[in-house]
């Protein structure tokens, strides 16, 4: 990891010669999420390409671009379009973008995705605020020699998901009537959805399962981030009962909850802003 | 993967230079396994070394060629030697030769494979058909940008062998008083065999029969839009109570006893397809 930090000061640079602010949040906006962005009053935008070190974006979905501005009076920097390891990119890689951040000045980092619901009790459409993760992606974006200078050799994951954004994130579902549960996300690399029997098995371990999210949060904790991760149950799958999933279905109902999870982001970010000396718990 | 094309294409023309026939079914044979290419009527043999971009198999008993010909009146491409992730191999190598048979033509694919049992009702020596499977590979050999010409990004898995098959291939072995059971298939790398902590668990994600392959290839078959059957041989009981060291001669010479039921059983289903006019 050592190679790391020279490459997150190149993408700085670069990224702060276009926009000079220091933005305390960042967001990460998951599959069929984009929307969210035209909501940003959006003082610049840059391409990944256009960053050092930046992976491209080629997943089904999601576009690539940095957009930086302001939501709800808060300086944010967001990902339009989210890297994934079934891209084919290293894990490492795709938390490159998680340490700029950091270093551009993000204290608070806001995750959504799209998940196949595990629990049964889920609906298509439903929100799902993260409590936990269960990594089965093989894979760890801290393995390899340790920079202090980022964070600690092991981190600590007994909270990776901060607390009090998870209560946060649920009282405005509930102020804003929709459904939103608590549960655990089981990270996979895909890119295949999963089989029946994968299901069975995936649904002894936690509530949604995804293809994201666990190694962008597993660096954000290492950063020392505090982290909300959101996610649109876009299907249920239930192994005894028969039925297809497809790519296109997920985008389209991901879409259709967009504004669930914008009201979330705002909401927290309106009290970021009418708080900010918050304590990180 | 988007270099996949190319190869596919340019191993598909030094079989084709080899072999004029378009394949209707394509074979895996497992270890232990490979006699069934005996029942082939072989029109041609293409050597995997001789092919652009194939795998070498390595592994023990198992030969590397493709054998091409008539089985139960359809045109058949087999390979006689499976590849392994244990061998070292990236996934979309060992997967290769599924592409290419699809590319040639095939449309449905037949996989077997030596396992151990973990269900307590099994015996060794019989049959499980595949129902479905586990991927703990820790790999998958979709990962890489899509090929939207091979197949869709996110392919589906909710079932990934043809379950008509499944029923159809129990319906036969029920008639050739054979013993198969349906079951789950859970693929781990190896090569070590399984401790008896990590029988225990395997057991409790649901999984039937352990073994070391067929997850890459089925999943890129579904990928590729092709129907799937598969074939389990159970060649050593794996009950972590009462578990006793594993024999590799043992585990191929019960392969090789267990042989003749899974060839009635592959020709069973074949002379249906063909007598469907499918393949």
């Amino acid at each position: 990891m050592h190679q790391l930090r020279a490459q997150i000061d190149e993408a700085v640079s670069i990224i702060s010669s276009q926009w000079p602010r220091r933005p305390t949040t960042g967001i990460v906006l998951g599959t069929g999420l984009g929307d969210l962005a035209k909501h940003i009053a959006t003082e610049a935008t840059i391409d990944y390409e256009d960053i050092p070190h930046f992976p491209r974006s080629t997943a089904l979905g999601h576009k690539g671009q940095l957009v930086c501005g302001t939501l709800a009076s808060v300086p944010v920097v967001t990902m339009e379009g989210r890297l994934h390891t079934y891209e084919g990119y290293s894990p490492q890689q795709i938390t490159l973008p998680v340490r700029v951040m950091k270093t551009l000045g993000v204290e608070r980092l806001i995750i959504s995705n799209a998940s196949g619901g595990l629990n049964r009790k889920f609906a298509s459409g439903d929100i799902m605020v993260i409590e936990d993760h269960v990594n089965l992606m093989w894979q760890n974006p801290l393995v390899g020699i340790n920079d202090d200078q980022m964070g600690p050799r092991f981190p600590d994951m007994c909270q990776p998901y901060d607390a009090k954004l998870i209560d946060l994130a649920l009282s405005i579902a509930r102020r804003d009537n929709f459904v939103a549960h608590r549960g655990v996300y089981v990270g996979v690399t895909g890119p295949n959805f999963e089989t029946r029997a994968e299901y069975r098995f995936l649904s002894r371990l936690g509530d949604a399962v995804g293809m994201s999210t666990v190694p962008e949060v597993l660096a954000a904790v290492h950063a020392g981030i505090r982290v909300l991760a959101l996610s649109t149950v876009t299907n249920v799958s239930l192994p005894d009962k028969f039925s297809t999933t497809s790519g296109k279905t997920v985008i389209d109902i991901a879409a259709a909850s967009e504004p669930k999870l914008r009201s979330i982001v705002t909401g927290v970010l309106e009290q970021a802003a009418a708080h900010p000396n918050e304590p990180a718990d | 993967m988007l270099e996949l094309f190319d190869q596919i294409q340019e191993a598909t023309g030094h079989i084709q230079s080899a072999w004029d026939q378009s394949p209707q079914v394509g074979i895996i044979l497992g270890t232990g396994l490979g006699s069934l290419v005996d029942q082939i009527d072989v029109a041609a043999t293409v050597d995997y070394d001789a092919i652009p971009h194939f795998p070498r198999s390595t592994a023990t008993s198992h030969r590397g060629r493709l054998v091409c010909g008539t089985l139960q009146g359809l045109q058949v491409m087999a390979m006689e030697g499976r590849i392994h992730q244990y061998e070292g191999y990236a996934l979309k190598q060992i997967t290769l030769p599924v592409r290419v048979m699809k590319a040639m033509g095939a449309k449905l694919l037949v996989v077997s494979n030596a396992v151990g049992g973990m269900n307590p009702y099994y015996r060794c020596g019989n049959i499980m058909v595949i129902e479905d499977h586990i991927n703990l590979m820790g790999d998958n050999p979709l990962i890489g940008i899509n090929d939207d010409r091979l197949g869709p990004r996110f392919p589906d898995m909710s079932e990934p062998y043809e379950l008509q098959l499944v029923d159809e291939a129990l319906e036969i072995a029920r008639r050739e008083n054979i013993v198969a059971h349906r079951g789950v298939l859970v693929a781990v790398t190896g090569p070590n065999l399984e401790t008896r902590a990590e029988y225990r668990f395997l057991r409790m994600i649901g999984a039937d029969v352990v073994g070391m392959s067929t997850v890459p290839e089925v999943i890129v078959a579904a990928h590729s839009g092709l129907r799937v059957i598969g074939f389990s041989i159970i060649t050593d009981m794996c009950l972590p109570d009462a578990l006793q060291p594993a024999n590799v001669d043992e585990i191929i010479a019960t392969a090789n006893e267990a042989e003749p039921k899974l060839r009635a059983l592959v020709c069973g289903v074949l002379a249906r397809e063909a007598a469907r006019g499918k393949g």
